[in-house]
């Protein structure tokens, strides 16, 4: 397999990594250019845009209903979910399959559907829409996505530590919290960055639920139909940053985990 | 030991509960919804029907839709294995830096995909910076018109899913045996036939996770098509949003939601027989 350097598939490669980032350079270009709309060549360097960014009221509103519902439906679905892995991979022998393939529905199916559903269904028992709601709908998603991110890392686990603290003394509850948990711990911790991700990009449920409220996205989208303001760059910015910082956490805490597990295992 | 397993058995009923009741009874309501003829839980008159379904079928601006979101869907899944295809190869077998590649490859998932379609539009506009380059370097004297079509559209969708595509299969080719292609090489094939023979034929169960991936959230996209297609360019999505915001039509909406859903059902449901489902979902860990 080793022969010779693959200088085509190299150079395809930088090619494709050039167009899944270009798009995103781009826009951090234009965050600090200065002028109206988006004309080459470029003028300069401002930070006009950041300025106006951080006195758009509704702009920094969508920021902060995102963050509540990201966090809250982060928590809810991170505890939820951890019980449901350890319950599925360490307890259920019977239907396991069934149950993944279900609990994998959300990950799979189309938003759209998952909203529409939403929609019909809260209208129907008569629960006005907002951020309450989009939080309730959020968390069975997120939990599908903690279910997919634990599953694997729990299933190294064995059953035998929780026995041994157990005949050692320990109540189930005590093996739980004191064998069982420490070890997961990194990995519910990557649940709960991995679904306070999806909460906070989530964009389709939330934007047949959120009624007359705004989150971020449901803000960009709004931007984005009515013209194309360089304001949007300035979030982009922001998240962009904001992203990285926590993709290197998750990584990290896998990393972190892989140095546990290798010693406890 | 069966104690413990018992007792653990019980952690997964608040979270069966909360999925049962928010996720899989709104998908039970749907179901009602589409076929009965009238707001069955408001206490109106209703009876079951056929009708919003027939509608659905039999109806040309309908069935347009359904046929060019399938459409749409196809040639997106089409594209986004013919670019991703030699990337995958190549982190699999050809590169050491092959985490951090995956890794970076993901970040722009993270971001937010408005963001992403946002920078679509301002490449692809009149005066966009597309247009500006190849009028200030003069290839082109007049501005090509793409945007709001469904070429725009295709576009998008190929940029934001492609990621989705390169990650199974990347985890599939991975696993091919390189002794296996060395075999057949041994035994007379070409490097062609090799790689037609081999790699390519184990890496089809990766080729069928990417295109559950892709196909069906590009079946289903609502916000791609809103922002950069134009009348052309109408998908199911935008149809159903139509439904329930405007038209209110919710038994009609329902029905093409339904739609929707049995058909990503299927898919999934079919994939999980031949393939199972371990491959789809160790590839969106990252």
């Amino acid at each position: 397999m080793k022969q010779g350097k693959p200088v085509f598939l190299t150079i395809y490669t930088v090619l494709f990594f050039l167009y899944i980032f270009a798009p995103l350079i781009l826009i951090f270009i234009f965050a600090f250019n200065r002028g109206e709309g988006y004309n080459l060549p470029l003028r300069g360097l401002t930070l006009n845009w950041f300025s106006e960014f951080f006195n758009d009221g509704m702009a920094l509103r969508s920021i902060k209903n995102s963050m509540i519902i990201a966090f809250i439906s982060a928590t809810i679905a991170t505890l939820l979910g951890t019980g449901l892995t350890i319950g599925l991979i360490k307890g259920i022998a019977r239907y396991k399959t069934l149950f993944i393939t279900v609990l994998m529905l959300p990950v799979l199916m189309p938003s759209l559907t998952i909203g529409i559903a939403a929609l019909v269904f809260f209208r129907t028992i008569s629960i006005p829409l907002g951020i309450p709601v989009v939080i309730l709908s959020h968390v069975s998603i997120c939990i599908s996505y903690v279910f997919l991110i634990m599953m694997g890392r729990i299933e190294g686990i064995t059953l035998e530590t929780q026995e041994a603290a157990v005949d050692l003394g320990a109540t189930w509850f005590g093996s739980l919290k004191d064998v069982v948990l420490p070890v997961i711990f990194p990995a519910i911790l990557a649940g709960w960055l991995f679904s306070f991700m999806i909460s906070w990009n989530e964009f389709i449920v939330t934007y047949f639920l959120i009624g007359t409220d705004v989150t971020l996205p449901i803000y960009i989208f709004s931007q984005l139909r009515f013209g194309i303001s360089p304001k949007v760059n300035v979030i982009s910015v922001l998240i962009t940053l904001f992203t990285i910082i926590i993709i290197i956490t998750i990584n990290y805490s896998r990393k972190v985990y892989g140095r546990i597990r290798s010693r406890v295992v | 030991m069966s104690t413990i397993l018992k007792n653990n058995k019980k952690l997964i009923y608040p979270a069966l509960i909360w999925f049962a009741v928010f996720f899989i009874l709104p998908l039970a309501i749907i179901v009602i919804y589409s076929f009965t003829t009238d707001y069955v839980f408001q206490g109106n008159r209703t009876s079951f029907t056929l009708g919003n379904f027939l509608t659905i079928f039999q109806k040309k601006h309908y069935l347009i839709i359904l046929g060019r979101s399938l459409k749409i869907a196809a040639i997106t899944t089409f594209f986004s294995i013919l670019f991703s295809y030699p990337v995958a190869y190549f982190l699999a077998k050809k590169t050491r830096f092959d985490r951090v590649l995956v890794v970076l490859l993901m970040v722009p998932f993270w971001i937010n995909y408005l963001i992403r379609i946002f920078a679509w539009k301002l490449l692809l506009s009149e005066n966009g910076i597309i247009n500006q380059v190849l009028q200030l370097t003069g290839i082109m004297d007049e501005p090509f018109k793409i945007l709001y079509t469904q070429t725009a559209v295709i576009l998008g969708l190929v940029y934001t899913y492609t990621p989705m595509m390169v990650l199974p299969l990347y985890a599939t080719i991975q696993k091919i045996d390189n002794s296996l292609i060395e075999a057949s090489r041994d035994l007379g094939a070409s490097r062609a036939r090799a790689f037609f023979d081999v790699t390519f034929k184990l890496s089809l169960t990766g080729i069928f996770a990417g295109t559950l991936l892709v196909f069906i959230p590009a079946l289903g996209s609502f916000a791609i098509p809103a922002i950069l297609g134009g009348t052309d360019s109408v998908m199911i999505g935008n149809m159903v949003e139509n439904q329930f915001f405007h038209a209110g039509n919710w038994n009609f909406g329902s029905a093409f939601t339904l739609t929707l859903a049995v058909l990503s059902i299927v898919l999934i449901l079919f994939y999980s027989r031949i393939f199972g489902l371990e491959t789809l979902y160790k590839s969106r860990e990252y």
